[in-house]
C-alpha cells in the first residue's frame, strides 16, 4: 500500500492530468476490462486494490456499474477490509441493478450468522441500505435475530435498520412486529442501543402522527433519563430531542426532569447543550414563576448560552439565531449578559448583524448607556452595511427605551456631524421614526437636519426628510422653498419620494394656505396629469377633491393626530415564537420559520406548542399534516394574485412582492375597509370615526432592523398603496391590494351565508327538546392571532348530540377556504364526529355559522382544567390553535336518572372525602323551578325532602364516560344562596359540575 | 438526520461522497459548490437550502466538509459532527489536506460508515472506532530533514531536543501501533483574548476563552492525570489557595474527564483516546488577573497640508522574560490597504517591556475635522507563546501505568488575540 501511495504522491507532484493518480484516472473502456480482470484475480491483495480503484471511480461520479457481478463475486471473503469495500460498492449500485442485488442476498444472510459481531452488524447495516424492495423479505429473519443479538453493537445497528426497512416497506415492518421489538429495546441495558431505538422510533412515529408509537409515560421517561447519563454525546442528543416531545403531567414532574437534564448544559458538545436548552425552555413553561427552582434554572441557562458564543463563527451564528428567539421569549435569562453580544471587529458581518439585533432586544434602561456607547463606535466602522444597521439600531433603542430617547437623539446628531453621507441618511430615517414615537419633543434638531438636505440621495432618506418638512412645516420658515426644490425633479424621483412630496406639500398648504397655493396646484397637476403611476394619481385626486370640496374636512383628515408607532414591531409573532422555541437548535430556529415552511412531505410538519403554564397541554398536531403548509397552498382561484400576496404577507415571510401589472380598477371603500382591518389600521378615521387605529404590524422575520413605517399615516395616507410601500418596500403591492373588489361580487356572499344560517336555525329548533343550557358565544380565537380568522363559539347539547357551534368570521382580505378542525386529546375524549362543514369559501368580512357534531370516542388525556379543549383549525392560510372550555353539562347524558335505592346505596358507598360543597349565590328560583331547569340539562331530581323549611333535592347525573355524579341541593325559602353537595367517585369533576349547576340555574 | 456527506476540495473536486438515506439526488454536490462559491461576504454561509435540501458545511484544512439534510435537523449537531469528522480524519491520516483525504478515501469511507448509520451519528470517539477500522492510513508526509532536528546531534542533549517541532503532532494515530512510533503526549493550553480598550485608555471589556487540548500517541495509557494550579477557582465567589487566584467564570469538560479529584486538588483524570481531543474549555470575562498585554497611545491630527497624521506608540506591558528569548531583528513593515481603508503595521517580534512608535502620514482627499472622528479603532492581532492570560498552568502531567520505554510529554501555552481593539 505504501508503494502505491508513494507512486500516487509522485504522480500528483508532476501534476499532469493523465497520470493524476492511480485511482482517479478516467475509466476508458480498456480500464473497465482491466479492472474486471483484476477483480477476478486469485490474489487477495490485487482484488482489494481493484475494488479500491472501483470505489475511487465511483466517488468522482464515474459509472462503474458494469462491474457489479465481478465486485459481488469478491464478497465471499474472510477479509473484513475487502468485505467492507464490496459492501460500500453494493450500497451505491444495488438500486440500479436490483436483479443482481438478489445475488448478494445469500451472503448477507450467511454473514448475519457469522460468529464475529462486526460481520453480523456490517451485514445487517448494509442490507438495510440496499434500497431494493425485493430484498426486504429476505431481510426480515436476519433482522429479527440481530435485534435480539447478544452483542450490543449488533443490536444498535439492527435498531437503525428497522427505520431503514420502514422507509422502504412500512407495512412489512408493522406486520412483522418489528415495532414492538424496537419498543422493547428502549429498556435495553446498553445506552447506545436505547439511543438508536429512540431515534428509529421517533422517525417512524413522524410518519404516523397519530400512532402512539413512542408512548412516553413517566416510566419510559425515567428509562430515557437513566440512559442519558451513560450514552455517547450523539445518543444524548436523540434522547433529549425525544424528551422535548414529552409533556409532563404536572409541575413536579416537570421540575424533576429539568433537574436531571440540567447537567447536560455543561457538555462540551454544543448540540447537546442546545437540545438540553430546548427541553428546559419547554418544561420551564410549566413551572410556577414564584418557585425558587424557576429562578435557579434561569440562572443556569445563561452561562451555556454565553459559552456558545466562543465557538467558531458558523456555530456562533446558529447560536445567535437561537438566542434571538430565547431572548424574545425570556429576556430575563440574558439580561445581565449584554456585554457578550458586543461586536468584535473580526466577527463576520452576519455574526455582527445578529449580535446587533440581540443587543437591541436586551436594551433596557439599566444598560442603555453602555449600548449606546457601543453603537456609536460601530457607526464609525468601515463596513457600510454594518454602519447603517448600527445607526438604525440607535433609533430602535430610542423607540424601545423611552428614557434613552434624548441620549439617542444627541448621539444621532453627533453622527450627522461626521457628514459621512450614508450615516447622515440613515440617521435622518431613524430620527423621523423618533418623531413618530415622541411627537413635539425633539423638533429643535430640525434645523440641523435641514442643513443636510442636499446630500441626501437615497429615496428612503429623501422621503423621510420630506415627511419631516411637511409634518413640521409651520416651524420651518423656508419649508415652501425646501419642498419646491424637490419639486423640480419630480418625475425623476422614486414613487416613494413622489408620494411623500405630494402629501408634504398638501400638509404645507393646509398649514400656510396663503403662500403656497401655487405650489400645491403644481404638485397636484404633476401627480394627476403628468404621472403614469396609478397610486400617485389616485392620491393626487383624493387630495384634490378633498381640498376643493371641503377644506375644513381636508384639514381634519390630513393633519389628524397620528398613532404612535410601537416599539415591539420587530418581535416575532407569539404563536410562531412558541413554535420556534419548541424547535430550538434545529434548522427552523436558524431560518426563523416553522418547519412546515421548508420541510417537504410529512416529516417534521407537526406543529409543536409550548405546554400551558397551568397544566398539561399536549402538543397539538396539525389536522392535516400533508397540506398544512399554508404558505405553499394554492390560493383561492377567485383572486389569485391577491391571495398570493396576502398569504405571503400573513406568513411574515415576505419577499418583495411581484409587481402587479396594469392599473388597478377603482377601489371601493368597502374593500379597503377589509384591508385596513386586517392590517390593523382602518379607514375609520377617514370616515370620521374617532377611534384610533392600532399601530401597523410589520413583518418580522428579517434579520435587519425593522423597517419602521417611514410614512406618516395621516388618514389619507392609509391608502392601500401606502401600506404596500411601508410593508414591502414596493408600491406595487398596493396595487395588488387594490385589485380585489372587481373580482369579488359582493352579492355572492350574502345569500349563501344567510341560507346557511337558516339551516342551522332550523336544526337548532328541531333538535332542542328542552331548554338545555348553552352558554353564549365567546371569542375563542381573536382575528389578530389567526391572520384574520376570528372564531367565536359555544357548545350545546341538542337531541343527545354534543355540538360545537362556531361563527367563523373572515377579517382578512383574502377568501378563506379548506377549513378543517382537530382536537387535541382531552379529558372526555371529545372528538369531531365528522369533518368541519364549511361548504363555501368565506369571503372577507363574511361570517359563517358552523355546527360541528362531536362524539366522545376520541383519545383521552386528562386536562387542566378538566374541561379544557385544545383545538387546531386549519384553513388555506395556516393552522391556528386555541383552547376553550366547554361546560361539562354538555356531557350529561339523557339516561342519567338513578334509581332511588341505587342512589342511596351509592351515596353511602362513596367515601365522605369525595364530597365537596359549593355555594350558589343570588339564585332566586324556587326548588321546583330549579329542579325543572336542571332537568333540562339532564340533571335529574330523584327525591325531594323538606326539613325545617329547607328543601333538599337529591339529584343524579351521568357523564358520557359513565361517571355518576350525585348531588344534594339545599334550597332555603327566602335565602338566595343555595348549597350544593356533590359526591362522585371521581372527585376531580366536582368543580366543573358545580360550575354547570351555577350556569344552568342562573340562565 | 444527515442525508449525505461529502468532502470537496477547494476547487470543487469530489473527494468523498456518501449518501446515507437515498433521499436526494447526486447533483447535490454540484448545487452546493455553485451556491457556496456564489456567496457574498454578508450572507451567512452556515445553512443554505435548495429545493428542500439543506446544506450545512464547515471548512477545515482547505476542504469543504458538507452535510445535507431534508428534515428539520439540528445544525449544531451537524456542524459539531463535521468538525469531529475532520478531526478524526486528521487523527487517522496524520494531516488534513486534499492529498491526504484522496489517498485515504477507503479509510474515510470506513470511518464514515461506522460514524454514521442511516443519517444517525453513532460515534466519533477514536477509542471506539479503532475497534472497527480495518484500513490502514497512508501517510502523505514526505521524508524531511526537519524531522531529524529534534534528534540531538551525536546523541547529545541539546537545547533543541527539549523543544518539539510544531509539526511533531501531525502524524496518524494508528501508525504508532504498528510502526513503533514514539510514545508522546501533547498538551496545549490555548487562550484567546478579546479586549476592548476605550479611547480614554480604560479597559472596557476583556474576555478570555481558553481550552486545554490533549493529543495522544500513547499506545497503552490507561489513565492520565493533569494537575492544574491549586489556586484555580470557578465563579465569582470561590477563592482558593494562598497565591494570587487563577479564576475563570465557566468551565466545561469533555465527557470522559473524571472530576473526582478536581474539587479537592484540581486534578483532571482521563483516559485519553488516541488522537486529539478537547479536555476542558473555560471562559473568563471582565476580570483579567493582570493588565492587558499591549497598550497604545495614539495621537491623531491634521497637519497644515491637510494630511492626516497618526502617531502611534505601542507598548508591551509584559515582564521582559516572558516572551521569546531571542529577539530577532525588528524588521517591521507597514502597508496601506485601500479597499479595507486600513493601515497595516506588522511587527514580527515584540519583547516584554518594549515600546515601539510609528508615524503615519496619510493623504486623504476632502479631509475635514469631522473625518477625524472616523479614524479608528485599532485592531491588534498577536500570538503570545508561553503565556496564559488567566494564569492557568499545568502543574504536572502523570501517566499511569508508567510508560515503558521513553515517553515524552509536551506542554505548550499560547495566547492568541481573538479581537483586541483599541478605540481612538
Amino acid at each position: 500500500m505504501q508503494e502505491w501511495a508513494n507512486q500516487l504522491c509522485e504522480n500528483r507532484q508532476f501534476g499532469s492530468k493523465m497520470t493524476d493518480s492511480k485511482y482517479f484516472t478516467t475509466t476508458k473502456k480498456g480500464e473497465i476490462f482491466e479492472l474486471k480482470a483484476e477483480l477476478n484475480s486469485d490474489k487477495k491483495e490485487k482484488k482489494k486494490e481493484a475494488v479500491k480503484k472501483v470505489i475511487a471511480s465511483m466517488t468522482v461520479g464515474k459509472d462503474v456499474s458494469a462491474l457489479f457481478p465481478d465486485v459481488v463475486n469478491c464478497m465471499q471473503t474472510d477479509n473484513l477490509e475487502l468485505k467492507k469495500l464490496v459492501y460500500l460498492y453494493l450500497m451505491n449500485y444495488a438500486k440500479s441493478q436490483p436483479d443482481m442485488a438478489i445475488m448478494a442476498v445469500n451472503t448477507f444472510v450467511k454473514d448475519c450468522e457469522d460468529p464475529n459481531p462486526l460481520i453480523r452488524a456490517l451485514a445487517v447495516r448494509t442490507m438495510g441500505c440496499i434500497r431494493v424492495d425485493k430484498i426486504t423479505e429476505y431481510l426480515c429473519e436476519p433482522l429479527r435475530k440481530c435485534l435480539k443479538d447478544e452483542d450490543p453493537y449488533v443490536r444498535k445497528t439492527a435498531a437503525v435498520c428497522v427505520a431503514k426497512l420502514h422507509d422502504i416497506n412500512a407495512q412489512l415492518v408493522e406486520d412483522q412486529g418489528f415495532l414492538d421489538t424496537l419498543k422493547d429495546l428502549i429498556s435495553d441495558s446498553n445506552p447506545m442501543v436505547v439511543a438508536n431505538a429512540v431515534a428509529a422510533l421517533s422517525e417512524i412515529a413522524e410518519s404516523h402522527p397519530n400512532s402512539n408509537l413512542l408512548d412516553l409515560n413517566p416510566q419510559t421517561i425515567n428509562k430515557l433519563l437513566t440512559a442519558l447519563n451513560e450514552c455517547t454525546e450523539w445518543g444524548q442528543i436523540f434522547i433529549l430531542d425525544c424528551l422535548a416531545n414529552y409533556t409532563p403531567r404536572d409541575d413536579r414532574e416537570s421540575q424533576s426532569i429539568c433537574e436531571r437534564v440540567t447537567p447536560r448544559l455543561s457538555h462540551a458538545n454544543s448540540a447537546v447543550v442546545l437540545s438540553a436548552v430546548k427541553v428546559l425552555m419547554k418544561f420551564m413553561e410549566m413551572l410556577p414563576k414564584d418557585l425558587d427552582y424557576y429562578g435557579t434554572l434561569l440562572k443556569k441557562l445563561a452561562p451555556p448560552l454565553v459559552t456558545l458564543l466562543s465557538a467558531e463563527p458558523e456555530l456562533q451564528y446558529v447560536a445567535l439565531r437561537n438566542i434571538n428567539l430565547i431572548v424574545q421569549r425570556r429576556p430575563e435569562i440574558l439580561k445581565h449578559e449584554m456585554k457578550v453580544f458586543f461586536v468584535k471587529y473580526n466577527d463576520p458581518i452576519y455574526v455582527k448583524l445578529e449580535k446587533l439585533d440581540i443587543m437591541i432586544r436586551l436594551a433596557s434602561q439599566a444598560n442603555i448607556a453602555q449600548v449606546l456607547a457601543e453603537l456609536k463606535e460601530y457607526a464609525t466602522e468601515v463596513d457600510v452595511d454594518f454602519v447603517r444597521k448600527a445607526v438604525r439600531a440607535i433609533g430602535r433603542c430610542a423607540i424601545k427605551v423611552e428614557q434613552s430617547a434624548e441620549r439617542c437623539v444627541s448621539t444621532l446628531l453627533d453622527l450627522i456631524q461626521t457628514k459621512v453621507n450614508y450615516v447622515v441618511q440613515e440617521a435622518i430615517v431613524v430620527i423621523k421614526d423618533i418623531f413618530r414615537k415622541y411627537p413635539n419633543k425633539y423638533e429643535s434638531v430640525i434645523a440641523t437636519l435641514c442643513e443636510n438636505l442636499d446630500s441626501l440621495d437615497e429615496p428612503e432618506a429623501r422621503a423621510a426628510m420630506i415627511w419631516i418638512v411637511g409634518e413640521y412645516a409651520e416651524r420651518i420658515d423656508n419649508a415652501d422653498e425646501l419642498l419646491e426644490s424637490f419639486l423640480e425633479g419630480f418625475h425623476d424621483e422614486s414613487t416613494q419620494v413622489q408620494l411623500q412630496l405630494l402629501t408634504a406639500i398638501v400638509k404645507l398648504f393646509l398649514k400656510k394656505p396663503t403662500e403656497t397655493q401655487e405650489l400645491v396646484q403644481q404638485v397636484l397637476s404633476l401627480a394627476t396629469q403628468d404621472s403614469d403611476n396609478p397610486d400617485l394619481r389616485d392620491r393626487g385626486y383624493i387630495y384634490w377633491r378633498l381640498l376643493s370640496t371641503d377644506p375644513v374636512a381636508a384639514k381634519e383628515v390630513v393633519l389628524a393626530e397620528k398613532p404612535l408607532i410601537s416599539e415591539e414591531t420587530d418581535l416575532i409573532e407569539p404563536t410562531l415564537l412558541e413554535e420556534l422555541i419548541c424547535h430550538i437548535g434545529t434548522l427552523a430556529s436558524v431560518y426563523h420559520k416553522p418547519p412546515s415552511a421548508f420541510v417537504e412531505g410529512s416529516r417534521g410538519v407537526q406543529h409543536k406548542r409550548l405546554p400551558g403554564s397551568a397544566g398539561s397541554g399536549e402538543s397539538v398536531e396539525s389536522p392535516d399534516t400533508g397540506s398544512a403548509a399554508g404558505v405553499s397552498d394554492a390560493p383561492p382561484a377567485v383572486i389569485p394574485s391577491q391571495g398570493d400576496l396576502l398569504g405571503d404577507l400573513l406568513n411574515l415571510d415576505l419577499a418583495p412582492p411581484a409587481t402587479t401589472t396594469g392599473p388597478p380598477p377603482p377601489t371601493s371603500s368597502g374593500m379597503q375597509m377589509g384591508a385596513m382591518d386586517l392590517l390593523g389600521g382602518g379607514l375609520d378615521s377617514l370616515m370620521g370615526d374617532e377611534s384610533e387605529p392600532p399601530p401597523i404590524p410589520l413583518r418580522t422575520d428579517t434579520p435587519q432592523s425593522p423597517q419602521l413605517p417611514h410614512q406618516s399615516p395621516s388618514p389619507p395616507d392609509y391608502s392601500p398603496t401606502e401600506l404596500g410601500g411601508d410593508l414591502g418596500g414596493s408600491p406595487a403591492m398596493g396595487a395588488g391590494f387594490g385589485a380585489p373588489p372587481a373580482a369579488m361580487p359582493a352579492s355572492f356572499n350574502a345569500p349563501v351565508s344567510g341560507g346557511l344560517d337558516d339551516l342551522f336555525d332550523l336544526g337548532g329548533g328541531v333538535g332542542m327538546p328542552s331548554g338545555a343550557y348553552s352558554p353564549p358565544k365567546s371569542i375563542w380565537l381573536p382575528a389578530m392571532k389567526a391572520k384574520g380568522l376570528e372564531i367565536s363559539g359555544t357548545f350545546a347539547r341538542r337531541a343527545g348530540v354534543v355540538q360545537m357551534e362556531m361563527t367563523l368570521t373572515n377579517k382578512a382580505m383574502s377568501v378563506m377556504t379548506d377549513f378543517a378542525i382537530q382536537f387535541n386529546r382531552n379529558s372526555f375524549g371529545l372528538a369531531p364526529a365528522g369533518p368541519l362543514q364549511v361548504l363555501t369559501p368565506v369571503s372577507p368580512n363574511q361570517s359563517i355559522e358552523v355546527a360541528l357534531p362531536l362524539n366522545t370516542v376520541g383519545p383521552v388525556m386528562k386536562m387542566e382544567p378538566l374541561n379544557n379543549l385544545q383545538v387546531a383549525v386549519k384553513n388555506n392560510i395556516d393552522v391556528f390553535y386555541f383552547s376553550c372550555q366547554y361546560p361539562i353539562s354538555m356531557l350529561f347524558v339523557e339516561d342519567g336518572k338513578m334509581e332511588r335505592q341505587v342512589f342511596l346505596a351509592t351515596w353511602k358507598d362513596i367515601p365522605n372525602d369525595n364530597e365537596s360543597q359549593f355555594q350558589i349565590k343570588d339564585c332566586h328560583l324556587s326548588s321546583d323551578a330549579a329542579s325543572s331547569k336542571l332537568q333540562g340539562s339532564n340533571i335529574f331530581t330523584i327525591a325531594k325532602r323538606t326539613v325545617d323549611g329547607q328543601d333538599m333535592l337529591y339529584q343524579s347525573t351521568k357523564l358520557t364516560n359513565g361517571i355518576w355524579v350525585l348531588a344534594e341541593l339545599r334550597v332555603q325559602a327566602g335565602n338566595p344562596n343555595y348549597t350544593v353537595s356533590l359526591k362522585c367517585r371521581a372527585p376531580e369533576v366536582a368543580q366543573c359540575v358545580f360550575q354547570s349547576y351555577e350556569a344552568v340555574l342562573k340562565n | 438526520m444527515i442525508s449525505q456527506i461529502f468532502i470537496l476540495s477547494s476547487k470543487g473536486d469530489h473527494l468523498i461522497y456518501k449518501d446515507f438515506r437515498g433521499e436526494s439526488g447526486g447533483d447535490a454536490v454540484g448545487v452546493f459548490y455553485e451556491k457556496v462559491t456564489a456567496l457574498t461576504g454578508d450572507q451567512p454561509p452556515v445553512v443554505m437550502s435548495h429545493k428542500g435540501l439543506h446544506f450545512v458545511h464547515v471548512r477545515q484544512g482547505g476542504l469543504y466538509w458538507v452535510a445535507t439534510t431534508t428534515a428539520d435537523s439540528s445544525p449544531f449537531t451537524i456542524i459539531e459532527f463535521l468538525n469531529r469528522l475532520s478531526a478524526l480524519v486528521k487523527d487517522y491520516c496524520g494531516s488534513l489536506s486534499e492529498k491526504s483525504v484522496q489517498m485515504n478515501f477507503a479509510l474515510i469511507y470506513e470511518l464514515l460508515d461506522e460514524a454514521v448509520d442511516y443519517g444517525y451519528i453513532q460515534t466519533t470517539s477514536s477509542d471506539v472506532l479503532k475497534n472497527f477500522i480495518q484500513t490502514e492510513a497512508v501517510s502523505s508526509r514526505p521524508f524531511s530533514l526537519f524531522d531529524l532536528s529534534n534528534v540531538g546531534l551525536f546523541g547529545a542533549e541539546t537545547q533543541q531536543s527539549k523543544v518539539a517541532p510544531s509539526s511533531a503532532a501531525t502524524r496518524p494515530i494508528q501508525s504508532s501501533r504498528e510502526q513503533g512510533g514514539k510514545s508522546e503526549i501533547f498538551v496545549d493550553v490555548i487562550e484567546r483574548m478579546s479586549v476592548v480598550i476605550g479611547s480614554n485608555g480604560m479597559l472596557m471589556k476583556a474576555d478570555v476563552e481558553g481550552e486545554i487540548r490533549v493529543k495522544c500517541y500513547l499506545p497503552n495509557c490507561s489513565e492520565m492525570r493533569i494537575g492544574l494550579n491549586e489556586e484555580f477557582s470557578i465563579g465569582k465567589s470561590q477563592l482558593r489557595g494562598y497565591g494570587a487566584a487563577v479564576r475563570v467564570d465557566e468551565v466545561s469538560f469533555h465527557q470522559m474527564v473524571r472530576l473526582d479529584e478536581f474539587d479537592s486538588h484540581r486534578i483532571l483524570r482521563l483516559c485519553p483516546s488516541q488522537g486529539e481531543q478537547m479536555v476542558m474549555q473555560y471562559q473568563l470575562s471582565d476580570d483579567l488577573p493582570s493588565a492587558p498585554p499591549f497598550r497604545l497611545f495614539p495621537t491623531i491630527e491634521r497637519d497644515s497640508g491637510g494630511r492626516l497624521l497618526m502617531y502611534l506608540k505601542l507598548r508591551c506591558d509584559l515582564p521582559p522574560k516572558s516572551l521569546s528569548q531571542e529577539l530577532s531583528s525588528p524588521d517591521q513593515s507597514a502597508e496601506l490597504k485601500p479597499q479595507s481603508r486600513a493601515v497595516v503595521w506588522k511587527i514580527p517580534r515584540f519583547t516584554g517591556g518594549m515600546q515601539l512608535s510609528a508615524l503615519f502620514k496619510l493623504e486623504v482627499p476632502g479631509l475635514s475635522s469631522a473625518s477625524l472622528l472616523e479614524v479608528g479603532p485599532v485592531g491588534l492581532s498577536f500570538e503570545l507563546p508561553k503565556l496564559t492570560a488567566t494564569g492557568l498552568q499545568i502543574r504536572f502531567l502523570r501517566l499511569s501505568p508508567v510508560q515503558p520505554g521513553p515517553s515524552q510529554r509536551w506542554v505548550r501555552y499560547v495566547t492568541h488575540s481573538d479581537s483586541y481593539t483599541i478605540r481612538i
